[in-house]
């Protein structure tokens, strides 16, 4: 018996001892990813960090999709005429769920998750140390380009908006700012970035931010302020000072499609490609392209969820060229029912099948390589282009009352389309700075038609401050008789944000 | 702990030496062994055999087994509830095998309590057990499914799709992050999805409450499961076949026709005063005949069994067959089972081992609505053809001017897409015990689980909605295992003395989960000629793309649990275990979880004198449990390096990487702390048994990912925090009543009832309140109120426009027309925002009934259950897609919108294009969800015994029944008992599957 309990003791006592556990296999590492401690480690962690900041460009919230509904739908050259009737209310100042996604809550989170990746570079990266230190203090120069790029389309389009300059912790309820102390922090970020960021990029790094690129994000948001001086300083480097290496590229198409990208008239690029085809959130194979030609093609070919107005058609017409011809920037800006009529140049090689008083966005558009869209668009956004800073130099010109020496800039721009110089086409203009910003503005729609640029010059101009003014827009664009002044200037902010930030209010009247 | 573990280990086992010799010590009278047997000849356990006159005495032991020392010519007692007390000379018998005859009182269920049995008689904490007769009537995929309306306070809530798993909770909803309980299946914690045949099933108890709960800590917040399978019984091979052949039909929508929706739809673009759209009459499409359609279901099972003295076994095959009642959706199971088992003098070994292959078809992807049938079916309009050759791909869908929805054709996805999903699991046991002393037990017990998962999506080119970007043929697979190891050991001290009844329990558990999977994709399929379809294997097409991942988690735990009875009249029970879990960071890794309880048996006292109530319990207990339920790497926070960026005159790719999801570092266990109070009670003899519980459940520290800000730039899901506090108070009731009228007829019916309240006590994170959807939860409301505008009639003319202001004469309207709806400017500010909703009702039921009946004559037995839900406020998705008109759908039937010739009605104004009727968040769109619905009816008949004889069989039966065949609710929607994953907004019924109708034959056999 003894013997037995024995043997029964050891069995038991061995089944223990073999299945007790090891308390420390309680650490499991995650197989699947690097932590966040093990990262920011090496000159090469920057360098993907940085590049993450890039990324942002593809996000739907942003320069893939949704900031074009903001930027050119909701101003006067485009609307929407969705089905989706909440997509297309968010275009025409219809504003009824603050949280509507597509039209606010993801532009408004993708601005700030770039900015959030652009805090992680500047918190993490100067502790690392870099043999090359100059890639260090350029790549945090990046990072300062994208936080006040990011903040600067906070500013326009929500204005009051809390500012982050720290990596975000789940808990953070950031303070809620002003749009002056918005800009100001994107002025100050621009200014670091201009002393570190070269002046050009190796052919491998195009589409980095340079000197001028800082310089022109300056300019806008100086211009935005209305404060001209310092406008023209910035100016001033890209058109007249060490930085003026750019120029016109001969063929006004070649800046709206994949052939001919990065090129001179190049300022600042948003880089699209197709190798990718993923979504456009953060999984594998997360794609690098744009799906703005996607939403804007006409219907049948594209979601057609947004078009051009009428208006920017016939404006094209009211000039001809120095040969008589129709202004040839208007084949490349739009698809409209005479384009083959005007130009021998179909629709994605249809034929007009659409209204008689309707048009397509054509910037961006692939019919010239093929007949449908999707939402791998490998063709670049020149976000900032030489033509935009000459016409802005002429404004800031203009405004500081040198009319006279603004006229050389609008005629670089309007001879590439080979338009008669201005002072010769408008001969009652003179000097009269108010005559001439009223031509500006159409010399900029008829260059900068659909390139993202409308809304902050109609800001800018004050165009939506007045009741007249709206009146006046709303003539082109009806939408705009359902705009508020002193109300929908500015966006509403997500309501979200409001109901968990105590740190922050939703915009007057909202 | 390991080590403190192993020294207590050892004083047990030194005081079992100790115990053993004191033993030898008393051997001087004789021993008599035996069995102890039901009138069926199967082993009746734990039996009290007690040498008359004396205090001396013992129990069977769980095989009916006993042997005990009593002096020559003493008499023994054998006594068990339920049963007729025995005694018997022993005289010199050596071998006393005893039969017992049963007494119709009914007490004497074994419960299986996690980690051992206790007589029910026993229990101090709240238990139901479900017969598993009940189950087997039904035709369900899942146990989950089957469970429905049988016990008190377990809500479950299936669907129709084949393979569908059901969701199931216990008591309310506890937590945020899923309410499944724990399953115990023989031992082996796991999830008794779809692979499981509930066939095999021969007794389920479901633990309610913290105490019965407790000994599975961590892993019982949400109540435990436990199944135990069916066993071999001594006796020569039995063979069991059943076969069930099932008819099933999905509810269908009652849509307009042609005719009347053309008359609608052209009367919204009217309204709007846009030109209408060019409908195509020649066509005329009922897309529910094209969608869906009759389903069968068929459930193949065949058994064997049997035993000898010291061993036993049970092999069992089955064959589940649903054809679906959607086009292109399929469910397939293959299982197998061997349960055995052996002794040999102390020591007894066995194994429960499964096998299972299923195979799930379904249709399409879940984009949005976009793809889910039921939505489409009724946007589709009947103007659009099925097939149209003009569209890639040669289906029918919406076209811009002829046809404006963006619809997807159902046919189309189910043509154009195979999503296939396969997997075969491994599941089993091996246990081995030995019983050295009948007071010790110990036992090993090795758990696996492995299933190989199998995963194909083949998208074939050509379209399915309007304006569709194209996309090339691709496909997407992936195989992955998961795999779980559990090693337990118990060790179990069990003895009498005198009126003190005591047992103790120690053990130890380890469990690991991995799963692992790699997937690949490629676009641009080649086509095999001799097919015509795509090669859907990834050596061909381009553009690959592969992926992986591998997850662990591991579990760790010491627990131990003291039971004591008094005289059968004060009982005790306490439970502590601690768990330990590799989801948390080192120090909140580990985390304790004690419980006790308390019975008291009025009944037995002696002061205790009714002839009416024949049995009366009292129990009340508090514990608490853990849950560790959330992703496994949640504390950390990590880099995703899947980005790349574009850069350089090459325009090459450049790898990029980021923390993109925010992590909490400092995440704790989440704590349900619950007390319960109940009664047990039976009447008139134990015909008529009452059990009632109240409980208070308490979750502290749950974890959830609420929203964060926005402005933190946060991707990916929100992180996980100890965010919020929710209370659930309830009261089960549960009441049978059986009766034998004579020798051909008995009836049983029984009643139970669950009322539950759920508060959200707090909201962690600073936040005061979550918004989802048209839902709200704030501190001190139950998780998920509606949240949402009211409207209040229509307006019938300009007059009442002009009328309607707030208190300062602001019209509030003003854009309004005849017809539309009057919202209610809550806030007096003149306008209609978002600042004028308000909580209006919630989307919880008042209480929960279910009634089950059956009766017995001769040969016949009949039985039925009903289930019924009240009080819950639903909101109906089907009616805010079809009732809306702002964009285009097809109808409802009958619908009277309100027209100047028509002002006597309560819908609205029809107009295409603006969102003024047809905002989703209003109360337009709720409805009561109360109902009440015949889930299931039987009628099955027995061939007589005398009739089998002659062709060798023991048993014979053949059955009719029906399943959800009657549905009492002014519900409008598809099926008011859908199931919404979505904790906060449970209540919507967005395009659920429905609960389908189901007409059974089956036929039983037995040889």
């Amino acid at each position: 018996m003894m013997k037995k309990i024995a043997i029964i003791t050891i069995l038991i006592s061995v089944v223990f001892i073999l299945s007790s556990c090891e308390e420390e296999e309680l650490n499991l590492d995650n197989p699947n990813a690097l932590t966040t401690n093990q990262f920011w480690a090496t000159p090469n962690d920057a360098e993907l960090g940085v590049n993450s900041i890039y990324a942002m460009f593809y996000k739907d919230g942003l320069w893939a999709r949704w900031i074009y509904f903001r930027l050119d739908l909701v101003s006067d050259e485009g609307f929407s005429q969705s089905p989706w009737v909440e997509l297309a209310d968010w275009t025409r100042f219809n504003y009824i769920n603050y949280n509507f996604w597509e039209g606010n809550s993801v532009t408004w989170r993708d601005s700030y998750k770039a900015i959030f990746r652009a805090n992680q570079v500047l918190a993490n990266v100067p502790g690392i140390e870099f043999q090359d230190e100059a890639r260090k203090r350029s790549i945090l120069a990046e990072a300062k380009f994208h936080r006040a790029l990011n903040y600067y389309y906070i500013g326009l389009l929500w204005e009051n908006a809390p500012l982050v300059l720290e990596p975000s912790q789940p808990d953070d309820l950031p303070q809620q700012v002003s749009k002056e102390e918005i800009f100001a922090q994107a002025e100050s970020d621009l200014n670091d970035a201009f002393t570190d960021l070269p002046l050009q990029w190796d052919a491998q790094n195009a589409g980095r931010p340079t000197k001028g690129a800082a310089k022109a994000m300056l300019a806008k948001i100086y211009m935005q302020q209305r404060l001209w001086e310092n406008a023209k300083t910035a100016l001033d480097f890209l058109v007249i000072g060490e930085g003026a290496i750019y120029s016109l590229v001969e063929n006004y198409k070649d800046n709206f499609t994949d052939i001919n990208e990065n090129n001179s008239e190049s300022v600042f690029e948003i880089q699209f490609g197709d190798q990718r085809r993923g979504g456009t959130g953060e999984g594998p194979n997360a794609a690098v392209s744009s799906n703005r030609a996607q939403f804007f093609a006409p219907r049948g070919i594209g979601w057609s969820d947004g078009q051009a107005r009428f208006w920017l058609v016939n404006a094209f017409k009211q000039e001809a060229t120095t040969d008589g011809e129709l202004d040839p920037r208007l084949q490349h800006s739009l698809f409209y029912p005479d384009l083959f009529e005007d130009f021998g140049d179909r629709v994605y090689g249809r034929d007009w099948e659409w209204g008689d008083q309707e048009a397509w966005f054509r910037k961006g558009a692939r019919d010239y390589k093929r007949t449908n869209e999707d939402y791998f668009s490998e063709v670049n956004w020149r976000m900032i282009r030489y033509a935009d800073i000459l016409l802005r130099y002429a404004e800031v010109l203009n405004e500081l009352g040198m009319t006279a020496d603004a006229y050389e800039y609008v005629d670089l721009v309007r001879s590439r389309a080979n338009m008669a110089p201005l002072a010769e086409a408008y001969p009652e203009i003179g000097t009269n700075p108010d005559a001439f910003l009223e031509r500006l503005k159409i010399e900029r729609v008829l260059e900068l038609s659909g390139e993202s640029v409308r809304w902050e010059d109609l800001k800018r101009w004050g165009d939506l401050e007045n009741q007249q003014a709206i009146d006046q827009i709303a003539q082109r664009d009806p939408d705009f008789n359902n705009f508020e002044v002193g109300k929908n200037i500015r966006m509403p902010i997500p309501q979200v944000e409001v109901e968990n930030n105590p740190n922050l209010e939703q915009n007057p009247q909202y | 702990m390991k080590t403190k573990l192993l020294v207590e280990l050892k004083v047990i086992v030194l005081l079992t030496l100790l115990f053993s010799s004191s033993h030898q010590m008393f051997a001087q009278e004789m021993e008599v062994k035996g069995t102890i047997t039901s009138e069926e000849g199967e082993p009746i356990p734990f039996v009290n055999v007690v040498v008359k006159g004396t205090s001396s005495g013992t129990s069977a032991d769980i095989d009916g087994n006993y042997s005990i020392t009593t002096p020559e010519n003493s008499t023994l007692v054998f006594s068990y509830v339920g049963y007729v007390t025995q005694e018997i000379a022993v005289a010199d018998q050596r071998e006393i095998n005893v039969t017992m005859t049963a007494d119709l009182a009914v007490l004497d269920e074994v419960v299986v309590v996690g980690y051992g049995t206790q007589q029910k008689k026993d229990l101090t904490s709240a238990v139901s057990i479900v017969n598993s007769e009940e189950i087997s009537k039904r035709q369900t995929t899942t146990v989950a499914e089957s469970l429905q309306g049988l016990a008190s306070g377990v809500n479950v809530r299936g669907g129709g799709q084949p393979g569908q798993e059901a969701r199931i909770e216990i008591r309310g909803l506890k937590n945020l992050q899923g309410s499944n309980p724990l399953y115990v299946i023989d031992g082996l914690i796991t999830t008794a999805n779809r692979d499981f045949n509930p066939n095999d099933i021969e007794s389920i108890q479901i633990l309610k409450d913290a105490a019965a709960a407790a000994i599975y800590g961590s892993r019982a917040a949400n109540g435990v499961i436990i199944i135990t399978t069916k066993k071999g019984k001594k006796g020569p091979l039995k063979v069991a076949v059943s076969t069930k052949m099932s008819i099933t039909e999905i509810p269908r929508y009652d849509l307009a026709g042609q005719e009347e929706f053309v008359r609608l739809n052209n009367m919204a673009y009217d309204n709007a005063g846009v030109p209408r759209q060019d409908l195509n009459l020649d066509v005329n499409t009922d897309w529910q005949n094209e969608v869906f359609r009759t389903g069968l279901i068929q459930d193949q099972n065949v058994s064997f069994s049997g035993g000898g003295d010291n061993s036993s076994y049970f092999i069992s095959g089955n064959y589940f067959g649903n054809k679906g009642t959607v086009i292109s959706t399929d469910f397939d199971r293959i299982s197998f089972r061997v349960n055995s088992s052996g002794e040999k003098g102390i020591f007894s070994i066995g194994e429960n081992l499964a096998l299972s292959n299923a195979k799930t078809d379904e249709i399409g992807g879940s984009d949005g609505f976009r793809g889910n049938p039921f939505f489409d079916v009724v946007r589709l309009f009947p103007t659009i053809p099925v097939y149209d050759e003009d569209n890639p791909g040669g289906y029918g869908y919406g076209k811009s001017g002829v046809a404006n929805v963006f619809a997807a054709n159902p046919v189309a996805i189910a043509n154009l897409i195979d999503q296939e999903t396969e997997n075969f699991r491994i599941r089993g046991n091996v246990w081995a015990e030995l019983d050295p002393f009948p007071w010790l037990n110990y036992r090993f017990n090795f758990g696996y689980e492995s299933s190989f998962d199998e995963y194909i999506y083949l998208r074939r080119e050509g379209n399915w909605t309007l304006n569709q970007p194209f996309e090339p043929s691709f496909t997407n697979q992936n195989r992955a295992q998961s795999e779980t190891l559990l090693f337990e050991n118990t060790l179990t001290f069990k003895k009498e003395f005198g009126k003190h009844n005591l047992s103790l329990l120690a053990g130890t558990t380890y469990q690991k989960n991995t799963y692992e999977q790699i997937n690949g994709l490629k676009r641009n399929l080649l086509v095999n000629p001799n097919t015509g379809d795509y090669f859907d294997v990834l050596d061909l097409g381009d553009q690959a793309q592969v992926g992986g991942f591998r997850n662990e988690a591991l579990l760790l735990s010491y627990l131990g649990r003291l039971e004591y009875n008094y005289d059968d009249r004060y009982l005790l029970n306490a439970v502590l275990r601690r768990d330990g879990s590799s989801r948390f960071s080192d120090e909140n890794k580990w985390s304790n979880f004690p419980s006790v309880s308390a019975g008291w048996r009025l009944s037995n006292e002696s002061f205790f004198n009714s002839k009416t109530i024949s049995d009366l319990k009292l129990r009340a207990s508090y514990g608490e449990l853990g849950s560790g339920n959330i992703g496994n790497y949640e504390y950390q926070g990590f880099i995703n390096t899947f980005g790349a960026i574009v850069l350089g005159d090459g325009q090459t790719l450049n790898p990029s990487a980021t923390q993109v999801r925010l992590a909490n570092s400092e995440l704790r266990w989440e704590t349900l702390k619950q007390t319960n109070l109940g009664f047990d009670m039976g009447l008139l003899n134990n015909k008529l048994q009452l059990t009632g519980d109240y409980f208070i459940a308490r979750t502290e520290d749950v974890l959830f990912g609420f929203p964060i800000l926005l402005s933190t730039g946060n991707d990916g899901g929100n992180p996980i925090s100890n965010a919020a506090t929710v209370e659930n108070t309830g009261i089960e009731l549960n009441a049978s009543y059986r009766q034998q009228i004579n020798d051909d007829f008995s009836f049983n019916a029984s009643v139970n009832f669950t009322r539950l309240r759920n508060e959200l006590v707090s909201l962690g994170n600073g936040l005061n309140e979550s918004i989802q959807g048209n839902t709200i939860t704030r501190s001190g409301e139950p998780v998920g109120m509606w949240f949402v505008l009211q409207t209040d009639g229509l307006f019938q003319n300009q007059d009442e426009i002009d009328n309607y202001t707030n208190s300062e004469g602001d019209v509030i309207q003003p854009n309004a027309f005849p017809g539309d709806i009057r919202f209610k400017d809550v806030n007096d500010d003149g306008q209609i925002t978002n600042a004028d909703k308000t909580v209006v009702s919630s989307p919880w039921p008042d209480f929960e009934m279910g009634f089950n009946a059956s009766a017995q004559y001769k040969n016949f037995d009949f039985s039925m259950n009903w289930i019924g839900s009240f009080g819950a406020t639903v909101y109906n998705g089907f009616r805010s897609v079809v009732d809306r008109f702002d964009d285009d759908s097809n109808y409802r039937a009958g619908i009277q919108p309100w027209t100047p010739e028509n002002p006597n009605t309560d819908f609205p104004r029809i107009v295409r294009g603006t969102t003024l009727n047809s905002r989703g968040d209003s109360d337009r769109w709720l409805e009561d969800g109360s109902f009440v619905r015949l889930k299931y009816v039987g009628i099955g008949y027995n061939i007589p015994q005398n009739a089998l004889e002659g062709i060798g069989f023991t048993k014979a039966r053949i059955s009719l029944s029906a399943q959800n065949i009657i549905t009492i609710t002014g519900y409008q929607g598809l099926d008011p008992e859908f199931s919404n994953p979505n904790i906060f907004q449970r209540g919507v019924d967005f395009g659920s599957y429905p609960n389908i109708q189901n007409y059974s034959i089956g036929v039983e056999i037995g040889f």
